[in-house]
């Protein structure tokens, strides 16, 4: 066993350890592990993970390492292997995940240190972070999809985690079915590359793919763009990503910001050497991404729930990604990816102080400046997360941002500058919602029907909640090193060690260069002008009260631009009556009444039988005479017949 | 033969008949035991007179069985019938529906 066999092997199994003893002590002994055991096991398996994933990435050779543990299924013309891909992309994904697990399981301990149920809790994130892995990993598709299908089982869990308010059942029930949709997708893509090319792995895909014909190629990517916008709630399937944040909050982070919803866009970049072979599919997800991006920066602007609007901006950035990919630049879609996953995690967290402070508060116009004059650090962190998502020049999301728009603009395919265009204005609204969001949560007034005099009481906040936020404020502040562009030791790390082309097709350091980034940062500084009018101190606009201008507009991008009610009316409500028409006609009426009827009717047979047997000893012999006398008659009458 | 076959076979076939009729409508145990003793003694003489007709000893040894059948039966049946008036003091045969379905 290679050192690194041994990493990754007890990459995958030290979450799923922690997993599986966090349950299998149930069934065994009937008492549930200590509270303290519990969350020192999940904190512990997700640590290793992360130490693993560092391990691994630093052993790491020139070459992709392909390992398979070991056949699955085999038949005579099919096989499946539990086999492992381990690429630089896979290494920082892994890194990624791992290390935003590990800080939001340590998180999790004050944060459900109230909660009875903390083993169903922590057994479901290690699940999570053990099938998140796999998705990672995976070479085999078959075994890609059991990860697959693994996270949005831990995600419909855990939106469900507090199950006895049925809206959060719902919430759970809703996100699940709808990324099942996109995993249909999924399988029928695994079908057509099985059944055309003979093989479930990804490396043989990637390079069999050119023997393909182009339009099975535009198909398959297609069906993997569809799986990959539900997972990544991308328009117009994002309707179940701001309902997933009934779940607590580090779910939230973990699982509906960082980590799961960008499995979709980690999909594509593993397939990306077959998506590239067609541009159909690639400016698809070009235009998927842009309109997601522009349509989730729009929403996130109307947003009060702070959840929500973080949700709205999860589904915006995660259509940034898209854009990149489309546009064909790997480095700068997982750049973004990483950054996104850093600065999202720190707002959720951050949000989660916020709304534990203010004993479950989530309307940010309800929040105010007291929260700033008392919670400084606080107040830092998460400012620092705003700035790196809209985009201010110095911080990580600056740069990540700026190369998905350099690329996009250099791209040479057509429609490639509308859809730069659109991004453009999704950066300026982002850059508008983010300071929007900042600007209400800590330097709004406090609520009207407040009294004005008295500081709000704030429930007291386990220390190390805010101090958790300042890894990943480090990582926001200082991430746009990962690939900076300009021309430095160091810079384009990212980049060379995916092995794609470092610099744009416009030169290092030219002069369109410099104009676009100098272009994004006007961008940015443009949305916090903006927001400084809209939402300042200052409140010139008078938007500070709680009852807010509430238009025919707001509320339709408040409500996700009705595709909720489309849904309903459209697959819902005939589903429904689809449903009510089986069940109360098909299932009650037909089947189960035809049954009942046949039943009845052997009872009433039985009954009228039963009352031969009258156990009277006359009844009996009669019985027997005239049985005995109709089998002489037919005797009789044989033999009468049989005379000539 | 001095009475011919098909005369014989008829007075049998009124025996067993006679029997029969008293199985079924007398309600007295003894009486239905009684009626069973003359269909039996009706389908020995058919055996008889066949014995006769066909010159063969077969009819004959089957009456003598028949004959013997119908000493253990009375005896077996009467055994019964003493022992359940003693348990029930019944001696009607629709007293003893026990075994009603």
């Amino acid at each position: 066993m290679t050192m690194m066999h041994f990493h990754l092997t007890f990459l995958l199994l030290f979450p799923l350890a922690g997993a599986v003893s966090m349950i299998c002590c149930l069934p065994m002994g009937g008492r549930p592990l200590p509270r303290r055991v519990g969350e020192t096991i999940a904190c512990g398996a997700s640590a290793g993970a992360f130490v693993m994933a560092g391990l691994a990435m630093w052993t790491m050779g020139d070459e992709p390492f392909r390992k398979v543990f070991w056949q699955w299924m085999a038949g005579p013309e099919f096989s499946s292997e539990i086999a492992i891909l381990y690429d630089p992309l896979a290494a920082v994904m892994a890194l990624m995940v791992t290390f935003v697990a590990a800080l939001i399981h340590i998180y999790s301990v004050p944060f459900m240190r109230q909660e009875s149920d903390y083993l169903r809790y922590f057994f479901l994130l290690n699940l999570f972070v053990f099938c998140m892995l796999t998705i990672v990993l995976a070479d085999d598709l078959l075994f890609l999809f059991l990860g697959w299908e693994g996270v949005g089982l831990c995600s419909y869990g855990l939106i469900g985690y507090w199950y006895r308010d049925p809206a959060n059942c719902l919430a759970g029930r809703k996100a699940f079915l709808l990324t099942r949709i996109g995993d249909a997708a999924l399988l029928i893509a695994i079908a057509i590359f099985f059944s055309h090319l003979g093989t479930l792995s990804l490396t043989a895909i990637n390079q069999q793919a050119v023997d393909l014909a182009p339009g099975l190629i535009t198909l398959a990517g297609l069906l993997l763009l569809f799986a990959a916008m539900a997972k990544s709630a991308q328009m117009p399937l994002q309707v179940w990503l701001p309902d997933a944040m009934a779940g607590p909050t580090p779910v939230s982070a973990l699982i509906h910001a960082a980590t799961m919803v960008t499995a979709g866009v980690y999909l594509l970049m593993r397939f990306l050497p077959l998506l590239s072979l067609s541009p159909g599919v690639m400016l698809a997800a070009a235009l998927v991404g842009a309109v997601t991006a522009l349509l989730g920066a729009a929403a996130a602007l109307t947003q009060r729930d702070i959840k929500r609007l973080l949700a709205w901006s999860t589904i915006s950035q995660v259509g940034f990604m898209f854009l990149g990919l489309g546009a064909g630049s790997l480095a700068g879609s997982m750049f973004h990816l990483l950054v996104h996953g850093f600065c999202k995690s720190l707002l959720f967290l951050g949000a989660g102080c916020i709304i534990r402070l203010l004993r479950d508060e989530h309307d940010i116009f309800r929040m105010g400046r007291s929260l700033r004059l008392r919670h400084p650090p606080l107040f830092a962190a998460f400012a620092i997360g705003v700035v790196a998502l809209a985009g201010l020049p110095p911080w990580a999301g600056f740069f990540s941002k700026g190369e998905i728009l350099a690329a996009v603009f250099y791209h040479p395919g057509p429609g490639y500058r509308l859809l730069w265009f659109m991004a453009l204005l999704a950066a300026l609204l982002t850059a508008f919602y983010a300071f929007r969001l900042l600007l209400l949560v800590f330097f709004g007034a406090p609520p009207p029907d407040a009294d004005e005099k008295r500081d709000p009481v704030f429930e007291p906040l386990p220390a190390l909640m805010p101090a958790l936020l300042w890894p990943l404020a480090l990582l926001a502040l200082a991430g746009g090193l990962l690939n900076c562009p300009l021309a430095m030791p160091g810079g384009h790390w990212l980049s060379g060690y995916l092995g794609t082309a470092p610099a744009p097709p416009g030169g290092e350091g030219s002069i369109s260069d410099w104009g676009l980034l100098g272009l994004d940062g006007l961008i940015a500084l443009v949305g916090l002008g903006l927001a400084w009018f809209c939402h300042g101190p200052a409140d010139r606009l008078g938007w500070r009260l709680a009852a807010a201008p509430e238009s025919t507009a707001h509320a339709v991008l408040r409500n996700g631009y009705g595709l909720d009610s489309f849904y309903r009316l459209l697959v819902a409500r005939p589903y429904q009556a689809m449903a009510g028409f089986l069940w109360k006609r098909v299932d009650e009426k037909l089947v189960d009444d035809s049954l009942t009827g046949a039943g009845r009717s052997l009872l009433t047979t039985g009954r009228l039988l039963g009352l031969w047997t009258t156990g009277r000893l006359t009844t009996a012999l009669q019985s027997l005479l005239w049985g005995a006398a109709a089998i002489f008659g037919l005797l009789l009458l044989g033999i009468w017949r049989a005379l000539p | 033969m001095i009475v011919p076959f098909g005369h014989v076979l008829i007075l049998a076939t009124l025996l067993f008949l006679l029997g029969a009729c008293c199985v079924v409508a007398r309600r007295e145990l003894l009486m239905i035991l009684i009626g069973v003793e003359i269909m039996l003694n009706g389908a020995a003489l058919a055996f008889v007179a066949a014995a006769l007709r066909w010159q063969l000893a077969d009819g004959q040894i089957f009456a003598l069985f028949i004959i013997a059948v119908a000493a253990a039966e009375v005896a077996v049946g009467l055994a019964l019938i003493v022992a359940a008036r003693q348990r029930t003091g019944a001696m009607h045969g629709d007293d003893f529906n026990r075994l009603r379905g």
